[in-house]
């Protein structure tokens, strides 16, 4: 599947995995479908209960399956459905986005971002600005050519 | 030393603990040893080429010294640390250890080195460690110790952060496609407890088991996320490596993280929460839009 | 049989030649820098790129016949059927330039189980594809116990060509027809064997110093491991041992493996052959939970009687060169060496 991506830059089209929280961004992505905003069509969005749920390593996976960019978002801090799960996810996503890093794995490739279930607008942009990135950078090709040697 | 053996006989005498471990010669230098007899306490010695965390023996993954149950433990600094990791995390029962605390001006590369400390031999371990002596120890012996000598060479941290994410990925695909994926980095480690490893899972497999880049890579990753705010920066795992990949690296360099953003560094201080297992409201997030 | 003389700068020659006519050649080679260097067999363009000084490379020659993961074949789901695609089982013809004889003689052990029941294709068809080109060896530290298994720092055991080390070069013993065949292909770079009396020294040399490290019969010791299943010695042999498997990854005799299934897509996949080790306790763990070798010190045993008893009871041959790496990689300080040792006591001891 992930052989398949397109490494033409020019006929590139990012393909994006978001990981989401369902109480406060699936919310907001559903309020952005709904107002009918205009979206880059990249991003499969997967849903999770809360921003607490989401492992490092489901980021890895998105890359390993073919993702090009990765979003991960949740609710605002003092909004959290649980209280507290995006406050521990957001001192784990601080080191992994260090660590990934410092691994070679572009920073850029990766948002964060806290979208409430009132910010449909806010997502269309989350979704616009990292897809034009992502764009700009290119299919994740070093992660194919390491594919190829698998 | 003399007072080590003498310690741990009256502690194996009176019963105090079953078993002694703690470091003795080998046929390659200094290697952990386990005296549970009084006559045996002189075999005991500590000197610069006793590289090994001893802590990683109270792990209970070791189904084979569980039936020890009181177990006395020679300690560095950096050992203590692991034990204060084991007790922080429930695994061990600070009642269940005695713990011989030593003064530690750093060790050399691997025990099969003379013992001689300097900047060419010093492990890599001990640049970063502030510890000459460890606080969480129920004995403390040993001279006092000085700061062992800065290593040699280049900070390798420093140079990778310097690099563009391409050249930093290139690094690690060379270092990583050594990897065979043995688990040697798992297995030496006192903070790697789990009785089933997520690399060792297979529905769904998270982490592919073959040593293939794509496949090294993600368990790499995982082990040092895994690691955060808990590696206890014995070095073991770099040593234990049989195809010598840095991984030490890659746990500083995460150290170094979880130190900037939320203050923390690894004590032996059992009492103090894991940063991971913690928050705080104004936790900085300038990454996240 | 016969020898040759092969200089320095002939070797370096040939290892031109070698790569100019397209074979793939492999030697001890060193890369990284600093604290990052290691000594290792790889592939090699020219000839400055070997290492033949620096003693053993710290992985074992194993892996150019049984790489750590290897795809056995791959599958398409298509509909109600499924299409398998064979992976290729001839390789490209190699040399290696300056295996040690401990690492040479490691495939020609592990033949007989890679040929026992099942012919198995992926390791004959490399192991038909190169060629084995030893360098006698002086011995690399205390651990080398190879006089103790029958082999030795000169042992010509699965070597098609043994190169001993004499003044400006190499004195070259031509020991099969594969070695026979290298020789006629590159003829110009091999001279007239003047060195034998040289030679021969070295080896003498070379021997004293290995014997020294271990002197035990491992007939006795099979014996005794036959007998002694149940022995107190091994309820505490591995109470410093981790379990790392470290010891088995630089083996070069250490052949087990697990079978993978792995997908690269929805519906397509592979399916892999990976190194394993009975030294971690999911080696034997059954789907029940329970484990027969539920602890370190059983492991262990296992390591070390399938080296010594079952192997050689199977094949004749021990599952062993000698080699010393086991020692040198373990984190924990488990020394075969002793192990033998006291082994050896124990059973001349009962005898």
């Amino acid at each position: 599947m992930a052989a398949k991506t397109s490494t033409d830059k020019a006929s590139f089209k990012p393909r994006i995995a978001a990981f989401v929280c369902n109480w406060c961004t699936y919310t907001g992505a559903d309020l952005a479908g709904t107002s009918r905003l205009q979206m880059a069509p990249n991003v499969r969005i997967i849903r999770l209960p809360c921003t607490g749920r989401i492992d490092p390593l489901f980021i890895i996976k998105a890359f390993e399956r073919g993702a090009d960019g990765v979003i991960v978002s949740g609710c605002h801090p003092a909004d959290c459905h649980y209280t507290s799960g995006n406050y521990h996810a957001r001192r784990r996503f601080a080191v992994a986005r260090d660590v990934f890093g410092f691994m070679g794995i572009d920073p850029k490739r990766i948002t964060f971002s806290w979208v409430s279930a009132s910010e449909g607008g806010k997502w269309a942009e989350v979704v616009n600005d990292t897809t034009a990135r992502v764009q700009e950078l290119g299919p994740f090709s070093a992660y194919r050519e390491m594919e190829a040697r698998v | 030393m003399q007072a080590l053996q003498e310690l741990a006989r009256k502690l194996l005498t009176d019963k105090t603990a079953n078993v002694v471990i703690g470091w003795g010669q080998g046929p390659r230098g200094p290697r952990p040893i386990f005296v549970t007899q009084p006559e045996h306490a002189d075999r005991l010695i500590f000197d610069t080429r006793c590289v090994h965390n001893l802590a990683t023996y109270l792990n209970p993954r070791r189904a084979h010294l569980v039936p020890f149950v009181k177990k006395a433990v020679v300690v560095k600094p950096c050992d203590a640390r692991a034990v204060a990791g084991l007790i922080r995390e429930t695994q061990v029962k600070r009642e269940d250890v005695v713990l011989i605390g030593m003064r530690c001006g750093g060790v050399v590369r691997d025990s099969d080195m003379d013992g001689k400390l300097t900047e060419a031999t010093v492990s890599p371990r001990c640049m970063d460690c502030p510890d000459r002596e460890p606080k969480l120890a129920d004995h403390l012996m040993g001279e006092e110790a000085s700061a062992p000598p800065k290593g040699k060479g280049p900070d390798m941290i420093a140079k990778l952060d310097a690099m563009s994410p391409a050249e930093r990925w290139e690094f690690w695909q060379k270092e990583l496609e050594r990897c065979v994926r043995c688990h040697a980095c798992r297995e030496v480690c006192p903070m790697c407890f789990c009785d089933r490893c997520i690399a060792d899972k297979s529905m769904p497999q998270w982490i592919e088991s073959s040593p293939h880049p794509r496949g090294n890579l993600s368990w790499q990753m995982t082990r040092v996320m895994h690691m955060a705010g808990r590696c206890v920066g014995c070095g073991e795992c770099t040593r234990a490596c049989p195809v010598d990949i840095p991984l030490g690296l890659i746990l500083r360099k995460m150290t170094q993280t979880v130190e900037e953003r939320f203050g923390y560094r690894v004590s032996d201080d059992p009492t103090v929460p894991a940063p991971m297992g913690a928050y705080r409201l104004d936790d900085k997030q300038e990454f996240i839009l | 049989m016969s020898a040759k003389t092969l200089t320095q700068a002939d070797l370096a020659s040939l290892v031109g030649d070698l790569v100019a006519a397209g074979t793939r050649v492999v030697a001890p080679s060193r890369t990284g820098v600093g604290p990052l260097q290691h000594l290792d067999y790889r592939e090699i363009k020219k000839a400055d790129e070997m290492t033949l000084d620096a003693g053993l490379p710290k992985r074992s020659i194993k892996e150019l016949f049984f790489p750590p993961t290897e795809v056995l074949f791959r599958w398409k789901q298509k509909k109600n059927d499924f299409e398998l695609q064979e992976v290729e089982t001839k390789f490209q013809k190699t040399v290696v330039i300056g295996a040690r004889p401990c690492d040479a003689a490691a495939p020609e052990i592990v033949d007989r189980l890679m040929n026992w029941d099942y012919k198995d294709e992926l390791w004959n068809g490399r192991r038909e594809a190169t060629t084995i080109v030893a360098l006698a060896c002086d011995g690399q530290d205390k651990s080398c116990f190879c006089t103790a298994v029958g082999l030795g720092p000169d042992s010509t055991k699965g070597a098609d060509v043994l190169l001993v080390p004499v003044k400006g070069g190499y004195h070259a013993e031509i020991l099969t027809a594969k070695g026979e065949a290298l020789v006629k292909d590159f003829g110009k770079r091999f001279g007239e064997a003047k060195s034998a009396d040289e030679a021969g020294k070295f080896r003498e040399t070379a021997r004293a110093k290995v014997e020294g490290n271990l002197k035990v019969d491992p007939k006795p010791i099979r014996t005794w491991l036959d007998g002694h299943f149940e022995d107190k010695y091994w309820g505490e042999i591995a109470l410093r041992c981790h379990g790392c498997g470290a010891c088995a990854s630089v083996c070069p005799t250490c052949h087990c493996f697990d079978i993978v299934d792995e997908p690269e897509g929805i519906y397509e996949g592979a399916r892999r052959r990976n190194w394993d080790t009975c030294q971690t306790g999911k080696f034997t763990l059954h789907g029940s939970g329970h484990n027969p070798r539920g602890t370190q010190n059983m492991r262990f045993r296992q390591r070390v009687t399938h080296k010594f008893a079952i192997y050689p009871r199977k094949f004749e041959e021990i599952l062993c060169t000698g080699c010393g790496r086991c020692a040198r990689a373990c984190p924990g300080g488990m020394d075969l060496l002793e192990i033998l040792s006291d082994i050896g006591q124990m059973a001349g001891g009962a005898a």
